[in-house]
């Protein structure tokens, strides 16, 4: 299993907790553990890489460890913690908001700034699809929303436009409803997949040493904890 | 009493909105806060608490005071976290100094800077380094420990351990013998003093109910009672009062001595063979932020850049400098560092802490053990040139703490010493630090058959002994590059050994007699500087008393209770298997211990 943190950005309001809410009940029962705890949320997704290497082939399970922002991004008090070693990022934005997708740039830079790791995949996410219905969209195809009876709001955003943001930055974009739930769970499933990409390298070299003994072959931040069978650990 | 009915916590006030597992019972802490009920879009207008500074004590009360169900706001004027606790950047710190220097920051004088070329336009950028303003070291059986896994604070930390204690006499570092196993197999140690060493280490334990043992020397000093009762010579006496009590001066009283020793005998072999525990990226500046992230998880506004004006005990309303204002309803408690102008009520911070940080550029490797990347060194008094009468402790960090980076270390003195003696111990320390350093590099230690020995089973040893009698006859001619040099002298109302009491946060509780007219802080309680403390010893004591003034009863302190417990149990995160205290029995005195190094290192807790 890899295990990989997982921070969320973007203004108070866009729904970023909703749109993890709606990924950790939605997919409740496909997943392998949930453990649900103060600190951060624990989530598991399987994805199935496929390049072509056999060694390769089988399926991974990807541990996210989810960090919301508890409300301390309001006055942009973020804590280095929180932003220490994640290897991903979702910035959320609210498509109906104006000055939202301005506020979701400046989070961007903010990361960039904050972030050391190169390898770090950002999200840049429009939410709350649902509220505009009028607006056609072939691009994601996900306007499906039978739920009339909703406020309607108007589309400030337009799709092109953060599109061709996400584009020059190397963000990897799409547009989504927290509330219908659609194409949020292919948001994890796409980071799942790049950061495995991305770190491949690192992870094979990891578990080669696991093999040699040793590392206990988790990707990140996680260390050993002492054994506690260990024959020479006490002298009776 | 001040509020005779105990809120409903926050898990009553909640309504569990994740019970959509049929398998799992109802949530007793909310996960993600703000989902069901979003945060308000400004300020809120009425909290019950207010708390000015994200220090270590203002930052555990407010995760206490969030999850027994208060609404806190939580401001600090500065743009990070942390306040007389924070680990800074060396940009930051330059800030700081200014700050000091201007007296903007009280509690703080005499700040000394020095920073190379290297670091900001050289090979090495601000950001590489955290200095913490006030150094600590975790026991691994402690309150505060207690309290990170309740709140499950130490999910956000990562922690290496701390062994290496290292005692400097006759000019040379003593490594520190401080298990049984390391008493028996110490081919220097008498068989007499073995057996007083035991003997003293058996009492130690259970002290308090041996009081015909103690009693008699209760208001004598311990190396009076150590001597005498025990019949032990000077360099246990040292080891037992400095390294392992980690006490200031020799004039410490049996019964503190006592329970500092047996601080350092219980913390061993809890999580491995080491006493105590470093956290990683900074010390109390990166558990302030854990603790402030929690509070915010359970429900705390936090806000920085944001300082307090005035107080006003009538209307209970709080004043901000961006104009904004709340209503307090129950307490606003403020950090000393933080008090707002025209501030009237500061207690006194009569003691002297005086420090010394720098950044030395060698990876000093020699002075961990394997797998760590701290260590302790301690000067007891006498030991140094200038004839020191307090303790000059030193407390060493390299760069797998990711405090620094690859090649460089931090070293971080302080003393209790009073007035401009502290600065000389200071310097005398430094100064042996370095030619330790200095020889220890270059002497060419691997080729010294005398010094440098291999087991039979390929191990290599070092005689620390022939170590510090090479050092000795060594004298170095280059000197070590510094980096960074920050003195400081910080000021505290907290004596060396003192503890926090309670009667002291009550100098300026309520009573209306005893507002001053005009002061802007009337009705306001202050919190404690840091001590000269190494140890995180005295926070929970201090936000434990807070909070009992606030919430009536410190009953329900971190009295939480999460609903996945089991399962993060049966998932292996925390460790309940104690290792086999290596004190406390002794049937086994002949078998020689080995290789248990490989415990030590980084660990979950």
């Amino acid at each position: 299993m890899l295990q990989f943190k997982l921070v969320l950005l973007g203004d108070s309001s866009v729904g970023k907790s909703s749109i993890v809410h709606r990924f950790v009940k939605d997919t409740f029962d496909e997943l392998r553990e949930s453990t649900i705890g103060a600190a951060f949320l624990s989530q598991s997704i399987t994805i199935h890489p496929h390049d072509g290497n056999e060694a390769n082939a089988k399926d991974v399970v990807i541990k996210f460890e989810i960090w919301d922002t508890a409300g301390q991004e309001r006055y942009k008090s973020l804590a280095p913690m929180y932003y220490r070693n994640a290897n991903a990022a979702l910035v959320v934005y609210d498509i109906t908001q104006e000055d939202s997708l301005q506020k979701a740039r400046n989070w961007v830079d903010e990361l960039k700034n904050k972030v050391g790791d190169d390898d770090l995949v950002i999200y840049l996410l429009g939410n709350k699809v649902d509220l505009c219905l009028g607006t056609p969209d072939a691009e994601i195809g996900q306007e499906s929303n039978e739920d009339g009876d909703d406020e309607q709001r108007v589309r400030a955003i337009s799709t092109e436009e953060a599109k061709q943001y996400a584009q020059e930055q190397g963000l990897l974009f799409r547009e989504v409803s927290a509330k219908t739930g659609e194409g949020v769970k292919d948001i994890f499933r796409e980071i799942g997949e790049k950061l495995y990409d991305l770190k491949r390298d690192e992870i094979l070299s990891k578990q080669n040493r696991q093999i040699n003994g040793g590392n206990n072959g988790q990707v990140d931040i996680h260390l050993q904890r002492p054994s506690t069978n260990d024959p020479t650990s006490c002298c009776s | 009493m001040l509020s005779p009915e105990r809120r409903p916590s926050m898990a009553e006030r909640r309504p569990s909105f994740f019970n959509y597992s049929q398998n799992a019972s109802p949530l007793v802490v909310p996960h993600l806060a703000g989902i069901e009920d979003p945060l308000p879009a400004t300020t809120p207008d009425k909290v019950d608490v207010l708390i000015v500074g994200t220090g270590m004590v203002e930052s555990v009360l407010a995760a206490a005071l969030a999850w027994q169900g208060s609404t806190v706001l939580h401001i600090d004027k500065n743009d990070y976290y942390g306040d007389t606790s924070a680990t800074l950047t060396v940009d930051q710190i330059k800030r700081w100094v200014n700050e000091v220097n201007e007296g903007s920051v009280s509690c703080y004088k005499n700040a000394k800077l020095y920073v190379s070329t290297l670091i900001g336009s050289g090979k090495y950028s601000s950001r590489d380094f955290g200095i913490d303003l006030s150094p600590k070291i975790l026991f691994a059986k402690s309150d505060l420990l207690s309290i990170l896994i309740k709140s499950r604070v130490h999910q956000y930390l990562e922690f290496q351990s701390l062994s290496n204690f290292h005692t400097f006499e006759n000019d040379c570092f003593e490594k520190l013998t401080n298990t049984k196993q390391e008493i028996f197999t110490d081919q220097n140690l008498p068989l007499m003093t073995k057996r007083n060493l035991m003997r003293f280490i058996k009492f130690v334990l259970n002290w308090e109910e041996q009081t015909d043992i103690w009693q008699p020397y209760a208001e004598r000093t311990m190396s009076d009672f150590l001597v005498e009762k025990f019949k032990l010579e000077k360099p246990q006496v040292f080891e037992l009062i400095f390294s392992i009590g980690l006490c200031y001066d020799l004039n410490v009283k049996v019964p503190e001595a006592l329970q500092r020793i047996r601080r350092y005998l219980t913390s061993f072999d809890v999580y491995g063979p080491f006493p105590a525990l470093c956290s990683k990226y900074g010390g109390p500046g990166e558990l302030s932020q854990g603790f402030c992230r929690s509070a915010a998880v359970g429900g705390a506004t936090y806000k920085l850049n944001e300082k307090l004006v005035s107080f006003n005990p009538t209307t209970k309303v709080a004043s901000f400098q961006d104009g904004s204002k709340v209503e307090v309803s129950e307490k606003v408690i403020i950090s000393p560092t933080q008090a707002p102008k025209d501030s009237k009520h500061v207690p006194q911070q009569q003691y002297q802490v005086h420090r010394l940080a720098c950044i030395v550029e060698n990876p000093c490797t020699e002075w961990f053990n394997e797998g760590e990347s701290a260590a302790m060194v301690v000067f007891p008094p006498g030991s140094l040139k200038s004839g020191n009468k307090e303790v000059v402790q030193a407390f060493i960090l390299g760069a797998g703490s990711e405090i620094c980076p690859e090649g460089t270390i931090v070293w971080n003195l302080s003393t209790t010493e009073q007035g401009p003696r502290a600065e000389m111990d200071i310097d005398a320390a430094l100064e042996a630090m370095e030619m330790a350093l200095l020889r220890e590099s270059s002497s060419g230690l691997e080729n010294n058959d005398e010094i440098v020995q291999l087991t039979g089973n390929g191990h290599t040893i070092v005689n620390s002994v022939k170590l510090g009698q090479s050092f000795k006859e060594y004298v170095p001619r280059e000197r070590l590059q510094f980096l960074f040099k920050l003195y400081y002298t910080q000021y505290t109302s907290t004596p060396p050994f003192g503890v926090v009491n309670s009667s002291f946060f009550d100098s300026n509780q309520d009573l209306e007699k005893k507002y001053i007219s005009g002061a802007s802080d009337n009705g306001v309680i202050y919190t404690t500087m840091p001590s000269a403390e190494i140890s995180y010893d005295e926070v929970v004591t201090a936000a434990k008393v807070l909070y009992e003034k606030i919430v009536g009863s410190d009953d329900d302190f971190f009295d939480l209770d999460f609903e996945d417990e089991d399962e993060i149990q049966a998932g292996g995160a925390v460790n309940t298997k104690q290792f086999e205290s290596a004190i406390d029995d002794d049937d086994d005195d002949d078998v020689i211990m080995e290789g248990s190094g490989e415990f030590v290192g980084e660990m979950e807790i």
